[in-house]
């Protein structure tokens, strides 16, 4: 809210200069977010807490500004001498549930114009546009005092008679900025002998607004009760100035005083002559009686502040207090809606003490379960091993749209579920409808958009939830890590030819390794946006816990890469599967006491066979004294028939219990070799 | 022993014409080698009357010594200029530059998030968890937060339905948590949070952590306490705090925590918008009422949350001047980190 100090001043004749009742007011709860000078004038803007709708005026700041400084408020004249006619008005309360109090008075015989140079100035600072000297009233009111008016011609309310109802069966109006709104039937609505005049505490009906041939007014103050003002507001899509007030608590008692401030200048600038007030209040306000221990108040804000001392920090803000003993009662002021249980008068009286005088103390307490839990440091080891392969973290939106999906080829029966996605009622953008099951179209916008941009380099991680509905209220959320590589063949000094898909495999494996996993294998994937030949599902204890491949010509395609067709690698892994199958448990082993003997052999066998399979033929042979086999070598090329590739395979042998002799190795080595070859028609390299 | 002066003279002589290896091997077969000169005077030794022959015995051992040792130093200086010219051969250029084998880096909202969690790690809080897509009950309601609250203005909120929500905040967790687990209580709960707001300063996900303690007696004074040792270790000693009123429906008094602004010294610049001050968490003694629906007993236990947005924290500790750099993911800003 937009405050002009000159009025302010109006109301408290505080000396201190504006930078001092910023600093003040924004250490007693009211922050002054922004200062300008306009005229001479300084205006601020205060962020007003929607606890205080009592400081949404200068008199509420000025009230604030009056206890910070300890000096006396002054208010304007709100008291109107009579006798006077009645009112021909008459009011009728239908609804005292969402209205506690509605009074008016009709100002007759007024000249509607624009408004003295001075409102409208004043207007204008706090963000207000100036309309006509009566509709400026109102709003000058609202600003000066803080409850909202609404001016009716009162020639256009048919029968001279104002009613208080819910809009029933009701169904639209026209506002006075033209709009036909649609109404539920719990709106609260004004109305005359026949039509709805207003949306009660909201916006006025076209039918009876103030216009420049308007003689006679009719002003209304009244109390409408927030919750339903709210959520009238909300369903129609409408905010004002008024709903703003009403919708946060208003001060039943005070609002007489309003009306009157407002029906004086109207007799004063319009020129009209004022009727007696019309006053029905069926909601009459009982004051908060709150009792508040002593000892409770000093244990909470942990000082201790002697009584009287309290008591007189609460008499400063309006809040009376009768001392019991050990406790105490209060009494907030009208006003003070928001204050009704032993906490809310606490906090006041730290408010007014200041908090900066509450000493600073490091609490005693017991220990607790505080290490860094087993998930979080687990979780941490992940990235921490992806990220020493050279990757970099990302962090994305966790939104994405089913195009994403339809670009990776994801179908509607996906076995990964990442179809069943969750929707948004509210997007912010189309493409941000859904919550992403996967993380991989995010990464391939990282790639898009780093590509795009020159960098040929592109090694990029995340670490996030994934969110699957699952038919229950919340969705199931899952970890994910999700990663993608590309490296263009831009020349290096040291040259390094590994294929991309093994150096991303080898991330992988680094990080298997150091997660401890047990049995895990790479086996043909079904990913449909993967290059069939290219990629693998990775299987651990026989649960698939993720995917890698290189991207597939028709994702590439879909893409619209320019330049050639990128090489890209991906990789996602479920988090919590792969946390699930770690060893955790660390065991010493005996470090071998006898040498080993190492056997070399390679072997040109038919393309089609895997080197899993061979590895796996080679480790199924029963022998106690082979302790590893490895593979060594890879080629494929000259001097290799054109569908056959050649495999070095070391085997290492040792005994527990002896040093072995070449013979022990070479008997069994033959006997292995042999069983190999027989069961896949392998020739040995360089045999004769 | 004249003779033995001028065989070390003539030694000497030779030595120190001596270019390579091999000539030594020949010039120390000469003097000292079965034939030698050296050893000849010792076969001499005979021919020398009895009462000279101590001392001469001693003077050609000594000679022969001296030949020996001479010879050895100078074998090894060949040595030496052997091997240091075998090794210039082998100089390679050391400026060439090493195989880059240069790991990635973490991404700066992760790092500061690490670092906020060491810190209250360190002080005794656990870590706690919830779902991102809450139930309105945890999200709001539970918090004090009822339906037609004009409290939930302040916070933008995602639907997924009527009573399922993207979190706007992660106080639920401490909601889910205190259903769980009776006093006392120290945690901290980080994680994503959503608002359906996105303009130059804000994104419709960011990162946030909550912390909460309860136990008997618990007092505001403890609040303050916790977050200056959190803000000295997080952005250094002597920065200066202070705490100022608000707002918080589940907290009471309520607090925003502001420190000196790190740009301009607290001069006022235009970041902290002249103000010296930057807001960097909001916190407060925890709602009776929020104690209550959770099923805690408001008179026995006291308490205080607290909460902090990472990107804030993260933008301050590396001047970083646009929230949305921090998801548009360009690898020349993730390299700096």
């Amino acid at each position: 809210m937009r405050i002009s100090l000159e009025w302010i001043r109006e109301f408290v004749d505080v000396a201190a200069g504006p930078e001092e009742i910023a600093h003040r007011l924004t250490m007693a709860g009211l922050e002054i977010e922004g200062m300008e000078s306009i005229d001479g004038d300084v205006v601020m803007e205060v962020n007003v807490t929607p606890n205080r709708p009592d400081c949404l005026s200068m008199l509420g700041i000025a009230r604030e500004v009056s206890s910070v400084f300890a000096m006396p408020l002054k208010l304007p004249k709100t008291v109107i001498d009579g006798p006077l006619p009645p009112s021909e008005v008459q009011v009728v309360i239908d609804d005292p549930d969402l209205c506690a109090r509605y009074t008016g008075r009709s100002i007759l015989g007024v000249t509607v114009g624009d408004s003295p140079e001075w409102m409208r100035k004043r207007l204008e600072k706090c963000g207000i546009r100036a309309i006509n000297n009566m509709v400026d009233i109102t709003n000058y009111v609202l600003l000066e005092l803080g409850h909202p008016l609404h001016a009716f011609d009162a020639d256009r309310i048919s029968g001279d008679k104002i009613r208080v109802a819910r809009a029933g069966s009701r169904r639209s109006i026209m506002t006075l900025d033209g709009a036909d709104r649609k109404l539920d039937q719990d709106t609260l609505l004004i109305w005359d002998a026949e039509h709805p005049v207003a949306v009660a505490g909201i916006m006025g009906g076209e039918g009876s607004s103030v216009t420049e041939s308007t003689k006679n007014i009719f002003l209304e103050s009244a109390h409408f009760t927030p919750m339903s003002i709210r959520r009238s507001a909300k369903a129609l899509g409408l905010k004002s100035e008024s709903s703003y007030r009403f919708e946060r608590g208003t001060d039943r008692v005070f609002l007489e005083h309003a009306l009157n401030r407002a029906a004086l200048l109207m007799a004063e600038i319009g020129g009209g002559t004022i009727r007696d007030i019309v006053d029905v209040y069926p909601g009459k306000f009982i004051p908060a009686e709150i009792t508040v221990p002593f000892r409770k108040v000093n244990s909470l804000i942990g000082i201790d502040i002697p009584r009287d001392e309290i008591r007189r920090l609460l008499s400063g803000i309006g809040i009376t207090t009768e001392d019991r003993g050990d406790e105490f009662i209060a009494f907030p002021p009208a006003f003070r809606g928001d204050i009704s249980e032993a906490v809310d008068i606490i906090e006041e009286v730290a408010r007014c003490y200041g908090y900066d005088r509450i000493p600073a103390r490091i609490p005693r307490t017991v220990l607790s379960d505080g290490v860094l839990n087993d998930k979080e440091r687990a979780v941490r080891s992940v990235r921490e091993a992806i990220r020493r392969s050279g990757f970099h973290e990302v962090v994305n939106f966790s939104f994405m749209n089913s195009a994403d999906l339809d670009v990776l080829s994801i179908s509607d029966n996906d076995h990964e579920d990442r179809r069943k996605h969750v929707m948004l009622k509210n997007p912010l953008r189309q493409e941000e409808c859904l919550m992403r099951t996967t993380l991989m179209p995010s990464l391939i916008r990282n790639f898009l958009y780093n590509h795009s941009r020159g960098l040929r380099d592109i090694r990029l991680f995340e670490l996030s939830r994934v969110f699957i509905d699952w038919g229950n209220q919340l969705p199931r959320e899952g970890l994910r890590l999700a990663g993608i590589f590309f490296q263009d063949t831009t020349p290096v000094i040291w040259k390094d030819t590994v294929p991309p898909f093994y150096l991303v495999k080898g991330a992988i494996e680094a990080l298997f390794e150091e997660m401890r996993l047990k049995d895990c294998s790479f086996l043909p994937s079904g990913e449909a946006f993967l290059h069939s030949g290219k990629s693998a599902d990775m299987h651990c204890r026989n649960v698939k816990i993720g995917y890698i491949g290189e991207l597939g010509p028709e994702v590439i395609e879909r893409l619209d890469i320019k330049a050639h067709k990128p090489l890209i690698i991906v990789f996602e892994i479920d988090v919590d599967q792969m946390l699930e199958h770690r060893d955790q448990k660390i065991l010493y082993r005996q470090i071998p006491r006898y040498p080993a003997i190492e056997r070399d052999i390679a072997l040109i066998l038919d393309d089609q066979i895997s080197a899993a399979e061979v590895l796996n033929l080679f480790r199924s042979y029963r022998s106690d004294i082979i302790e590893h086999v490895g593979l060594f070598d890879y080629y494929k090329g000259k001097n290799i028939p054109k569908d056959k590739k050649s495999l070095g395979v070391r085997v290492t042998y040792r005994s527990a219990g002896r040093t072995l002799t070449e013979n022990d190795a070479e008997e069994v080595h033959g006997a292995i070799v042999d069983f190999v070859t027989a069961r896949t028609g392998a020739t040995v390299r360089g045999a004769a | 022993m004249g003779d033995l002066l001028s065989l070390k003279q003539s030694f000497l002589e030779e030595v120190s014409a001596v270019s390579e290896a091999a000539e030594l091997q020949q010039l120390k077969a000469k003097y000292t080698g079965r034939k030698g000169l050296v050893t000849a005077e010792l076969k001499a030794l005979s021919a020398v009357p009895p009462a000279e022959r101590p001392s001469f015995g001693k003077a050609v051992n000594e000679l022969k010594d001296f030949v020996e040792r001479t010879i050895e130093e100078k074998e090894s200086s060949f040595k030496d200029v052997e091997k240091g010219r075998r090794l210039l051969a082998e100089k390679i250029d050391i400026t060439l530059p090493g195989k880059p084998d240069i790991p990635g880096r973490f991404h700066p909202l992760n790092r500061v998030l690490e670092e906020i969690k060491d810190i209250f790690v360190s002080m005794g809080f656990g870590i706690e968890e919830g779902p991102e897509i809450e139930l309105d009950y945890y999200n709001f309601e539970a918090l004090n937060i009822p339906r037609h609250h004009p409290a939930r203005d302040m916070q933008d909120t995602f639907y997924v339905s009527d009573d399922v929500v993207l979190r706007t905040h992660t106080s639920p967790v401490q909601v889910r948590v205190m259903e769980r687990k009776q006093p006392p209580l120290k945690i901290i709960a980080p994680g994503k949070v959503y608002r359906c707001d996105a303009d130059v300063s804000h994104t419709p996900m960011f990162h946030q952590v909550e912390g909460l303690m309860v136990d008997e007696g618990v007092s505001f004074s403890d609040l303050k306490g916790v977050l200056e040792l959190f803000i000295h270790s997080f952005f250094g000693k002597g920065t200066p705090v202070r705490f100022r009123p608000s707002y918080f429906p589940f907290t009471e008094p309520s607090a925003e925590v502001d420190i000196g602004c790190i740009f301009c010294a607290g001069k006022g610049c235009r970041v902290c918008k002249t103000t010296g001050w930057l807001e960097v968490m909001g916190c407060g003694m925890v709602n009776p009422k929020v104690f209550e629906m959770s099923g805690y007993a408001s008179d026995a236990y006291t308490g205080f949350a607290f909460g902090m947005g990472v990107e804030r924290l993260a933008m301050l500790k590396y001047s970083i001047d646009d929230i949305r750099l921090f998801y548009e993911n360009d690898l020349r800003f993730l390299r700096q980190f």
